[in-house]
């Protein structure tokens, strides 16, 4: 008799329940008290992360047969978790002082964030799409309730209902794709779809070519890529400013990850057949995220604009699928997670009272009084604009590698162009931080320990996969290969 | 020691930064003077370069570790005659611009010197670097330090032309990266260092497509007119030591990428554009002595002969002939004395009056002497009279086209005259008459600080218009070489033959 093997599910089982645990807290920490949930969620995420470097430095590959074949842990899978808890782990430092600033510290924000994790670690393990869709839904249910976490405020509410109609639109599409390939292969396994769409002579490849398009609408909802882009101003803008960044971070992370596998292992025999697709939906994404992004008044807006059009760089070396891209991919995602919650964190960590930093103006002289942390945020923009010495340059030099070494350089021209343009409205921001004036009577809190901690490890990643990205880049190679 | 010692000038600057860094906030002397100190000590060490550099062709002081081992790419350094100089001017500058700078700047006493310390890294990277992937890195990350130069310090306009400088800039250079990464995967040797890429020529179509967009991003570097337009507004909004960086190394840049990487790597498209490439030289020299007639800003003017100067320097490199492109080189070294003092001067001047508008000043030489006799060697210099060093690069440039096309070298030589036209009258206007402005009056004269500035170059400027061969003969090998691999690039001799070796020109 075969014992279920769980393990590859460990680290998303001691999140979970770290998750309940938080809950509890809160249920027995009394009225009007709070309980020691930032402690509690650490050391649930630590030991998760634990048990994935642990699980990676075991000599068995491959596991998960036994779990009926839902859920692997091999190296990609490994390497995003490991990266998902990570920016899981900044971001609970993060949200500590700002949940105090803003006057909305509560247990089940911590819980709601451990399950949207669970959720993320599920969706870049998954090998079957049914687990894929459950996985995909955890994450997003608890994400809207975590954008309408702020009950003050009307943004906040509005953010959550536009998130959810959106994102249960966009599961509609989804599944309705894998029903698609369903019909075809009659199974849900990434595997079985993938020896069953091989060919293209195939009567009902034109079923098949309907199912990956949905898929792929579904999941440019989930990245925000243009034309499925609507909702992210609006619910960046709306949710809490640390749940912006741990969105930001981790959605990216989880659902390219998904979107990695899907398309990698599953759909790759009908690689030209997506493509073009993909092709039209990356420049696209990088055109228009990056002209909408010039005119916006609001940091987060901007950044929330800047983020579609990063969709569209990783998209771009998508075309490339599925050898080099893989890891030009998957290094780029690491450094973008750490600058999301880096350029989100840092304006979190200046919320006193209730209020926060929103316009371009609000961070006018930010280098006088705080230059450390303006310091900080340069270092993350530039990151952002794509120019050395930053993870973001490395990063953008090997999605656009991979771009020109598939022969799409007229993509990589697009993608270098739009970078140029994008300096524009990042620059912004440095103009004010660091050539204007502050107001008057303006003065931002000062930022926490906790807040402080999390935003140095985000400035030592970017720096340091600029300075060095070999040893990420080997990791994000072993995860690549995982997938052939 | 020695064998590391590239990447020890390299990497000193970026120690000194996060030293002074460290230094308390309130602490504004020990800021400037660790910064000071840390440049000067790296001339110093710039100095063994000198040294022991031969007189080959062959890179020098070479170093090669493994970065990124996965694309091919290394940290790779290493220096010929073409860029001894260049290092050499870089790590003479820097200190000179922070001493100049002494009692000018009162804001932001660390971020100023920790830029500077940032951006001499970056400018002796590129200088140093072998690895196409490096040389981007050093090329771009130069970007951020030079943009806040001009947006933290600079005069009124200062956000404006940072920002256009940034752009510009970035512009041209991510159609390069782009080529790069079409070269990486046509030459196919799975490596980014310069010296194996030369060994894969790629087709002549291709070519042509690469070598627009390398010549792109130097050409806006150099400035080439038509490309030229960021130049005035970053010049006259930066701050003195942002502008003496920009006219004495940033520009030089764009010579120098042609040199290193656009002509010996696309051969064949080389030949083509050369033509070309003379053309927008010659006219930005007119065009650029023509606007430099008619400013009422003494910045602004040496702004624009920065724009005729450089022309010079791009039609000896389009002749492609030793002679010219050796004449380009000094010319580019003559330019970043010259020119980077007249920009000091310019700035000593704003000092005292806080202003640089030409009409109002007049007499200056009867209250500031020796300021008037310094201002007139570095002008003569700056208008190539024999004796000093811009008559010994512009002479070469102009023999050395000869062969390429005359048309050119007639029309260059009307830019000679321009020159001297457009100096002298700002000289006359600004040095002599009578004092008619009551505010001149009191000026004070140099101090004991700007003559240790001014009087480096200005000796420097005199001992090259009169001692050349010590440095064409460092410079000539590696010029020969790198023709050499033209000419062999397009299958045989293609190139105008120099009617005298340089050397022999050169000593006369």
């Amino acid at each position: 008799m075969n014992a279920v093997d769980l393990r590859p599910a460990y680290p998303a089982i001691i999140v979970a329940v770290t998750a309940v645990v938080v809950l509890l807290l809160q249920a027995f920490a009394g009225k009007g008290k709070h309980g020691p949930y930032v402690p509690f969620s650490l050391a649930g995420l630590a030991a998760a992360f634990l048990a994935t470097v642990m699980i990676a430095s075991s000599q068995e590959r491959g596991l998960g047969s036994h779990t009926g074949g839902a859920l692997v842990a091999d190296e990609l899978a490994l390497f995003l978790e490991a990266v998902i808890l990570g920016v899981a782990l900044l971001a609970v430092l993060l949200s500590s002082s700002y949940l105090r600033a803003t006057n909305s510290e509560r247990g089940e924000h911590y819980a709601l964030l451990l399950f949207s994790v669970v959720g993320m670690l599920g969706l870049v393990a998954v090998t079957e799409m049914i687990s894929l869709f459950v996985a995909l839904e955890i994450m997003s249910v608890a994400l809207y309730a975590l954008c309408g976490s702020r009950r003050d405020q009307v943004e906040s509410q509005e953010s959550a209902v536009k998130y959810f109609i959106t994102g249960a639109f966009s599961s509609a599409f989804l599944l309705f794709g894998i029903a698609m390939l369903y019909g075809v292969s009659g199974s849900t396994s990434l595997g079985r779809i993938g020896s069953a769409v091989t060919s293209a002579s195939d009567p009902n490849h034109g079923l098949v070519l309907l199912g990956v398009g949905l898929l792929l609408v579904g999941f440019g909802f989930k990245i925000a890529c243009v034309p499925f882009h609507m909702w992210a101003p609006d619910v960046y803008e709306g949710a809490p400013t640390t749940v912006t960044a741990f969105m930001a971070a981790g959605v990216k992370v989880a659902a390219f990850g998904a979107l990695l596998r899907v398309f990698g292992t599953g759909l790759a025999s009908l690689a030209d057949d997506w493509r073009p697709l993909v092709a039209i939906l990356a420049v696209f994404s990088m055109v228009l995220g990056n002209l909408a992004a010039l005119a916006q008044s609001s940091v987060k807006r901007m950044l929330a604009y800047s983020s579609v059009s990063h969709a569209g760089y990783l998209l771009a070396a998508l075309v490339a699928a599925p050898r080099v891209s893989a890891e030009a991919v998957i290094f780029y995602l690491v450094g973008y997670a750490a600058v999301n919650l880096g350029t989100f964190g840092a304006l979190s960590s200046l919320a006193r009272d209730g209020r926060e930093p929103v316009t371009f103006d609000h961070l006018s002289g930010l280098s006088r009084r705080h230059p450390v942390l303006a310091a900080a945020f340069t270092v993350f923009l530039i990151s952002l604009m794509g120019v050395p010495v930053s993870a973001g340059f490395v990063g953008k030099f090997y999605l656009f590698t991979a771009a020109v070494g598939a022969g799409y350089t007229p993509l990589a021209i697009v993608g270098v162009l739009m970078s140029v343009v994008s300096a524009y409205y990042y620059l912004r921001v440095v103009v004010h931080m660091y050539m204007k004036d502050a107001p008057v009577e303006d003065a931002w809190a000062p930022v926490s320990t906790t807040s402080a901690l999390a935003l140095a490890v985000s400035v030592l990643v970017v720096l340091g996969l600029g300075i060095w990205p070999a040893g990420v880049l080997a990791l994000a190679h072993a995860a690549a290969q995982s997938l052939l | 020691m020695t064998s590391n010692l590239l990447t020890l000038l390299v990497l000193a600057p970026v120690v000194g930064a996060i030293v002074v860094a460290l230094v308390p906030r309130g602490n504004e002397s020990a800021q400037k003077i660790t910064a000071l100190a840390v440049t000067s000590a790296i001339f110093l060490m710039s100095l063994l370069l000198v040294r022991d550099f031969q007189p080959t062709a062959a890179m020098q002081f070479v170093e090669n570790h493994p970065w990124i081992p996965a694309y091919g790419i290394s940290w790779k350094l290493g220096i010929d005659g073409l860029s001894l100089w260049l290092v050499i001017l870089t790590t003479l500058l820097t200190p000179l611009c922070l001493l100049g700078s002494w009692d000018s700047i009162h804001e932001r006493v660390k971020e100023f010197n920790v830029f500077m310390l940032l951006l001499e890294a970056g400018m002796l990277g590129v200088f140093c670097a072998l690895d196409l992937f490096l040389f981007y890195i050093f090329w771009e990350a130069m970007l951020i330090p030079m943009y806040f130069l001009i947006g933290i310090w600079g005069h009124e306009r200062r956000i404006y032309a940072a920002v256009k400088f940034f752009l510009y800039t970035m512009a041209g250079s991510v159609l390069m990266l782009v080529a790069f990464l079409v070269l990486y995967r046509e030459a196919g040797v799975g490596s980014f260092e310069i010296a194996q890429l030369l060994t894969a020529p790629v087709s002549p179509s291709l070519q042509m497509w690469l070598f627009g967009a390398f010549a792109l991003a130097f050409a806006i570097k150099v400035p080439m007119w038509p490309f030229h337009t960021w130049l005035p507004d970053a010049h006259v909004e930066a701050p003195t030591a942002g502008s003496v960086i920009l006219a004495g190394v940033l520009l030089k840049m764009g010579g120098y990428g042609f040199l290193r990487l656009a002509i010996p790597l696309f051969p064949v498209a080389a030949v083509k554009f050369a033509p070309w490439i003379g053309l927008l030289a010659v006219i930005g020299i007119v065009y650029g002595a023509l606007v430099s007639l008619v400013q009422p800003d003494m910045k602004k003017l040496v702004a624009y002969s920065s724009v005729s100067h450089l022309g010079f320097c791009m039609l000896g490199i389009s002749a492609l002939t030793t002679t010219g492109v050796v004449g380009s080189v000094y010319q580019m070294l003559n330019h970043g004395i010259s020119t980077g003092a007249l920009f000091f001067m310019v700035g000593m001047l704003y000092d005292r009056r806080h202003t640089r508008a030409i009409a109002e000043f007049g007499g200056i030489k009867n209250v500031m002497p020796w300021f008037a006799a310094l201002f007139l060697v570095v002008c003569l210099s700056s208008i190539a009279v024999p004796g000093f060093n811009g008559f010994v690069g512009e002479f070469l440039i102009l023999i050395g086209s000869w062969p390429a096309n005359r048309t050119y070298v007639a029309i260059a030589s009307l830019g000679v005259i321009l020159a001297a036209a457009y100096i002298l009258w700002m000289v006359q206007r600004v040095l002599y008459g009578e004092v008619t402005n009551p505010k001149n009056e009191a000026l004070k004269d140099l101090s004991p600080r700007e003559l240790a500035v001014l009087l480096p170059l200005v000796a420097l400027s005199l001992w090259m218009g009169v001692a050349s061969p010590s440095f064409t003969r460092t410079i000539e090998p590696s010029v020969a070489a790198l023709l050499e691999q033209v000419r062999r690039g397009n299958g045989g001799s293609v190139l105008a033959e120099t009617p005298a070796p340089a050397v022999t020109v050169a000593r006369q």
